[in-house]
């Protein structure tokens, strides 16, 4: 009944040895570099042309203007978060990043046994002695997003299509709302999340809905499956409607520049590259550390093909309230999400 | 019966012309079965042959040979008298044979006409229509074969006759030598059965060769000019239908080939008519009044009958007359939807299937013969089976019933059938039950294997102190005739009793046939089914 | 067709096979790896000190990863040796974790003692629960299990979105995800200093007892009968084969809910959208692998275990990006299939197991 016990176990051995002999196994494991490098940790491909995209490129950059070590993983399950970091920690990596709120138990379990480590968690909600919460106020971008859209809209009915409902992507739709009735007290706002972000048929048919409605301004913050809404929004504008899409996360007004009013950006690559630099200049607390208009790893890009869509007052209303964010004198709506000192880790 | 309209010229003519197709020793084999064994067939030009014989006597694997469908292992085809090598219909067809099966191909969606041209796909334009001209042909071939078709129908809507003419016409459209009909009466209505007759006739008055697969003599008899007779995959005889009887070709069918090995039953003790008194402590095991339904026709109609303790009571009959159903309400595992059945707690049943039914062809011959076991509390150790038992008990059984396997470990699946059918048939005798059912028990075995079965069964029901009842049902008359102390014949789900004197083939051949064209009229479902007891009437009709 | 013809037949042949095989596979992965501009040395030294490289990193990573897979492994193995498809493991694990979730919050300040059985308990219950579905639609109606149990996965993966970003969203209300489970739920370590939990032994002694039961109890028998064939079984054997699969499918469902619930108790401590990433389906092809023995899941799954381990490490040491992880993969477990033939082949046909 169980002669092919042996023929699994010893085919194990046999890629062991066939594989073995490329290289040694264990000699040149990395913990045997001294300098301490930088990691990432994505729950998504690399290629999404977003969220995940952008922080490796950040990654990319720490590489080259730190000259030092750097290392992705991919991770799809729980059970990899903790191995990833844990492997990471073992292997001399002194910062850590886990890009995504999801990340914040695991980090939060193994940052307790690696001191010396720092985890930096995007979206982090629990800060403690070594876990940095990254916080990203793209709802300032949003909110100036929101300006433009009330100044774009003819119907009045601006719409916001969104992916999961997380804090981060709830907290730019809130400012985006602001915004549109900062400039159009009037103005109704349509708001949907598809519960995935790279369900393309969902974000296509959720953004035709609020097309349908009535809507002819329309926002995403649905990374992977932009493509489809802003397909979404070109097909409206083809069957004779008035149409427009604003880009998030990253510049996207090269994506469709045809119905791109502006794009609501984060610079992920300036921001890892800054807090890579306050690592290695021991600036780095135990704070979150925020990236807004003031940091200047935040900021709204209105679309240069479409130049004068946004017409000038608006323009200079937009740029008025830039000023006061950044001052300090207007604030923006946001979702807060960060908890009080992590109970797990200060024990 | 016998009669023949149309005037065509007699056997002798015909051997002179060259065959329209023929067989030359020819042997197949499915696995450890040989389904035919150096079988020479020949059809002439015009001829109409019936081939005939039991169900897995090889009618249907010659059939398919011919028809491209199979190839043989050994021997040769001739198709007009050239030596071929079918690899599939296609070849055959493109040689001028064609096959119509006993389960139609028809698009059931089309009309008979769309059938008949996409069938023959030439017929087809561009533009999805029949290219013109081609329906004058359709019509002007139903015309010249006198096969009343209705070709504007679709041939969902037409009876099973109208479609097997549509069949036959489809099949004919093409230049056709040789025509393969399988079992073509199987689904007709006895009035479709003579219109089918007629539409042969006009077929082979054309030149075509016919060959009538079947197993009912009567109607091969009436329709075909020469008749072949296959049994266990071998030839036993081909002869002009005008000069045999249904007798002598039921006897063709069913006997001869395995000569007696158990001896004939005892006289003494086993005279049912002797323990009269001692009836009712005998009786392991009885019907009243069962009827079965299958798919909503009766398959068993008013059976009762009684089995007794040490006696074998032989089933004759033709495959497909309700045998199943009897087996499967004997052994417990059909409740009659009329009736009542009086069963023992066990029943030992060797099922016709061994392949299906009787064995899992990936166990062990251990855990084979631990089904019949698995529920005995000596078999096992508190929760768990008794494996060392087990296969203890499986050696002897190997042992016992001379089972060629290199151990009780062996995989029913190394086994020859013969061996297979020696595990099933020592398994149910293990069951200690008081009723044996033995559907079957040698069919498709060699004859050493045969010979080892039957006298296993004969032993069972003559030694011991408290033997069991058997009820042996079989196709093979020798098998009933030798084995049995009374005899019943299953008919299109009667049981009709066989008087001691009538216990001959030739006798019971004609009382299958009489009771068949009885049940052909009788439409009282009571009227020929005399219950099959041995000893004293029993009580009938009451039980509703 | 007898046994010996096998046992004649040169016994090089297969073995060469097999070698053939597994290197040619290596083969194929390292020229893609290379065209694809990656060291194929490091790659699969990384893949193979990921998964092996310390006995901390087999313990703490390739055993964890194996957890779930043998426990699906075990649901899939037992359904398919009763001939009932449960391609629905996936669906039952996440009926599993929504019930240990929902038992474990729901009882705060129970000592573990008493918390941890009852979530486990909750989670294998529900999987059967899932299981029972298409259990009564085969036995009942007829409805083939190998649509209904897939079908059934994405009516679990929905309910677990819907009731994660509602009913069970954290008390916070932020993030789509449950609130954590108390501290006694979480599940005790099974090798001190590492991260494997009792989870892993649980699915040992679960292998140990499949595996008795089918081969010697008069129920496991009947379960492998129903299997090979129902009509033998109902004929030679003289049971119902209804009994028999429902006791398939509600075992096995239990199993894979089980599963969902050590890997809530044992890892994640919460229930989140996205919790497997398809174990219920690679536990098919751990229990082909293993030809449905349950002692062999343990092996498959610690194979799968380590590939997913290695993987990980082959991104982070080797900078393979994770597609070409999993192709890899993929070509790592058809060579290990083709090898596993190449051995039954040399060992001979028929098993019995």
């Amino acid at each position: 009944m169980n002669h092919h016990l042996p023929g699994i176990t010893a085919l194990t051995l046999v890629a062991a040895l066939a594989c073995g002999g490329d290289a040694p196994a264990s000699d040149d494991t990395p913990t045997n570099d001294p300098t301490p490098g930088v990691a990432l940790l994505t729950p998504g491909p690399v290629s999404d042309a977003g969220w995940n995209a952008g922080a490796y490129e950040g990654l990319q950059r720490i590489g080259d203007s730190l000259g030092i070590r750097i290392s992705h993983q991919q991770t799809l399950t729980p059970a990899e978060f903790d191995e990833a970091f844990i492997s990471y920690a073992d292997a001399g990596y002194g910062l850590i990043f886990g890009h995504g709120f999801e990340y914040q138990d695991a980090a939060s379990r193994v940052a307790a046994e690696y001191p010396e480590v720092t985890f930096v968690i995007s979206g982090g909600s629990r800060p403690s002695a070594n876990v940095v919460a990254l916080i990203f106020q793209l709802n300032e971008a949003s909110y100036l997003a929101g300006m433009a859209a009330g100044a774009v809209t003819q119907s009045g009915i601006v719409g916001m299509v969104g992916g999961v409902e997380i804090p981060t992507a709830k907290g730019t739709f809130v400012a985006f709302e602001a915004g549109v009735k900062a400039v159009r007290g009037d103005a109704t706002v349509l708001e949907t999340f598809i519960g995935s972000w790279d369900n393309v048929s969902a974000a296509k048919e959720a953004a035709a809905a609020q097309l349908r409605e009535g809507a002819d301004v329309l926002i995403h913050n649905v990374d992977a499956a932009s493509f489809a809404f802003f397909q979404s929004v070109r097909e409206a504008r083809e069957r004779g409607r008035v149409a427009w899409a604003f880009g998030m996360n990253r510049d996207q007004n090269g994506v469709a520049p045809d119905v791109i009013v502006g794009s609501a950006v984060i610079d992920y690559t300036g921001m890892f590259l800054q807090t890579a630099e306050a690592w290695r200049d021991g600036t780095l607390g135990s704070e979150p550390v925020y990236s807004g208009l003031a940091t200047g790893t935040v900021e709204f890009v209105p679309n240069p093909e479409q130049e004068g869509l946004i017409p000038a007052d608006a323009l200079e209303l937009i740029d008025r309230a830039r000023q006061g964010i950044i001052a300090g004198t207007l604030e923006v709506p946001s979702i807060d999400f960060i908890e009080a000192e992590d109970p797990v880790s200060s024990l | 019966m016998n009669t023949r309209s149309g005037n065509r010229e007699g056997q002798g003519g015909s051997e002179s012309r060259a065959a329209a197709a023929c067989l030359r020793n020819v042997t197949r084999r499915f696995g450890p079965v040989t389904a035919l064994e150096g079988v020479s067939f020949d059809l002439v030009p015009g001829e109409i042959h019936g081939l005939l014989g039991e169900n897995g006597a090889g009618k249907t694997t010659l059939a398919r040979i011919l028809g491209g469908l199979l190839p043989p292992d050994e021997g040769r085809v001739e198709i007009g008298g050239r030596a071929v090598a079918l690899r599939s219909a296609r070849d055959a067809r493109a040689l001028g044979v064609a096959m119509v099966h006993q389960h139609f191909s028809l698009v059931p969606r089309f009309t008979g006409f769309e059938n008949i041209a996409l069938f023959n796909g030439g017929a087809w334009t561009a533009k999805g229509m029949a290219a013109p001209g081609y329906r004058d042909r359709v019509e002007a071939r139903a015309r010249e074969l006198k096969l009343e078709v209705e070709l504007d129908v679709p041939v969902a809507r037409l009876g099973v006759g109208a479609r097997q003419r549509i069949e036959i016409l489809k099949a004919l459209m093409s230049e056709t030598g040789v025509l393969l009909l399988d079992e073509p009466t199987a689904v007709l209505a006895p009035r479709e059965v003579d219109g089918l007759f007629a539409v042969l006739r006009e077929v082979a008055g054309v030149g075509t060769g016919i060959v009538l697969v079947a197993h009912k003599l009567d109607e091969v008899l009436a329709a075909a000019d020469r008749v072949t007779v296959l049994r266990r995959g071998r030839w036993v005889m081909t002869e002009a239908a005008a000069s045999v009887s249904t007798g002598e070709l039921a006897e063709a069918m069913v006997g001869g080939g395995v000569g007696a090995v158990a001896g004939k039953p005892p006289a003494a003790g086993a005279d049912p008519a002797a323990a009269t008194g001692k009836h009712a402590a005998r009786k392991v095991a009885s019907l009243h009044g069962v009827t079965v339904t299958r798919d909503g026709e009766p398959a068993l109609r008013d059976v009762t009958v009684e089995v007794l303790r040490g006696e074998v009571l032989g089933i004759a009959g033709v495959d497909g007359n309700g045998q199943r159903e009897l087996a499967r309400v004997l052994a417990g595992i059909r409740t009659p939807h009329q009736g009542e059945a009086a069963l023992p707690a066990e029943v030992g049943w060797i099922p016709q299937d061994r392949g299906h039914e009787g064995l899992v062809n990936d166990f062990t011959i251990s855990e084979n013969v631990a089904f019949a076991l698995h529920g005995k509390d000596t078999f096992r150790k508190g929760p768990w089976l008794d494996w060392t038992r087990i296969e203890e008990t499986a050696a002897d059984l190997v042992r016992e019933m001379d089972v060629r396997a290199t151990s009780p470990a062996a995989t029913a699946a190394t086994l020859s059938g013969g061996n297979q059918q020696k595990v099933v048939t020592g398994r149910e005798f293990l069951r200690g039950a008081d009723l044996l059912v033995a559907e079957s028990p040698t069919r498709g075995l060699d004859v050493k294997a045969t010979v080892a079965v039957r006298s296993r069964l004969a032993a069972l029901a003559r030694e011991g102190d408290r033997p069991p009842g058997v009820v042996l049902i079989s196709a093979d008359l020798d098998e009933i005739l030798e084995l049995s102390d009374r005899i019943a014949v299953m008919v299109r789900g009667r049981l009709i009793p066989v008087p001691r004197d009538a216990h001959n083939p030739r006798d019971i051949g004609e009382l299958m046939l009489a009771a068949r064209g009885q049940a052909h009229q009788d439409d009282d479902p009571r009227g020929s089914a005399r219950p099959a007891t041995g000893s004293g009437p029993p009580p009938g009709g009451d039980h509703r | 067709m007898t046994t010996s013809t096998f046992q004649t037949r040169p016994r090089l042949t297969p073995a060469l096979t097999a070698a053939g095989a597994l290197l040619a596979t290596l083969a194929i992965a390292a020229a893609l790896l290379a065209l694809g501009g990656y060291s194929p040395g490091e790659a699969f030294a990384a893949l193979l000190r990921g998964a092996f490289g310390s006995w901390d990193r087999f313990v703490s990573f390739t055993l964890v990863r194996a957890t779930p897979l043998l426990l699906t492994g075990l649901a899939v193995a037992f359904a398919f040796k009763a001939r009932v498809w449960n391609i629905g493991a996936e669906g039952q694990l996440h009926a599993g974790a929504l019930a240990a979730v929902a038992v474990a919050v729901a009882l705060p300040g129970t000592p573990g003692l008493v918390l941890i059985p009852a979530t486990l308990l909750a989670a294998a219950m529900a999987g059967a629960l899932w299981a029972s579905v298409p259990a009564a639609m085969k036995t009942g109606m007829g409805v083939g299990e190998v649509i209904t149990t897939l079908l059934m996965n994405f009516v679990a993966l929905f309910a677990a979105q819907f009731l994660v970003q509602g009913p069970l969203r954290e008390s916070r209300g932020v993030f789509n995800q449950t609130d954590e489970i108390p501290a006694a739920a979480h599940l005790p370590d099974l090798v001190p200093g590492t991260r494997l939990h009792i989870g892993f032994l649980i699915g040992i002694l679960i292998a140990v007892a499949m595996w008795l039961y089918l081969t010697r109890t008069p129920g496991g028998f009947r379960l492998r009968a129903v299997g090979a064939s129902p009509r033998a079984a109902e004929v030679s054997g003289r049971f119902r084969a209804r009994p028999v699969v429902w006791l398939a499918f509600l075992a096995s469902g239990a199993i894979a809910g089980l599963a969902g619930g050590v890997q809530i108790a044992g890892i994640t401590h919460r229930m989140y959208e996205g919790l497997s990433p398809g174990w219920g389906y690679t536990a098919i092809a751990v229990a082909l692998l293993a030809r449905l023995n349950p002692l062999a899941v343990v092996v498959t799954a610690i194979v799968f275990g380590a590939l997913s381990a290695g993987g990980g490490a082959m991104q982070r040491d080797a900078g393979v990006p994770e597609v070409w992880v999993r192709g890899i993969e993929a070509l790592v477990i058809l060579a290990v299939l083709t090898v596993d033939r190449s051995w039954q082949a040399l060992a001979g046909r028929g098993s019995r197991g």
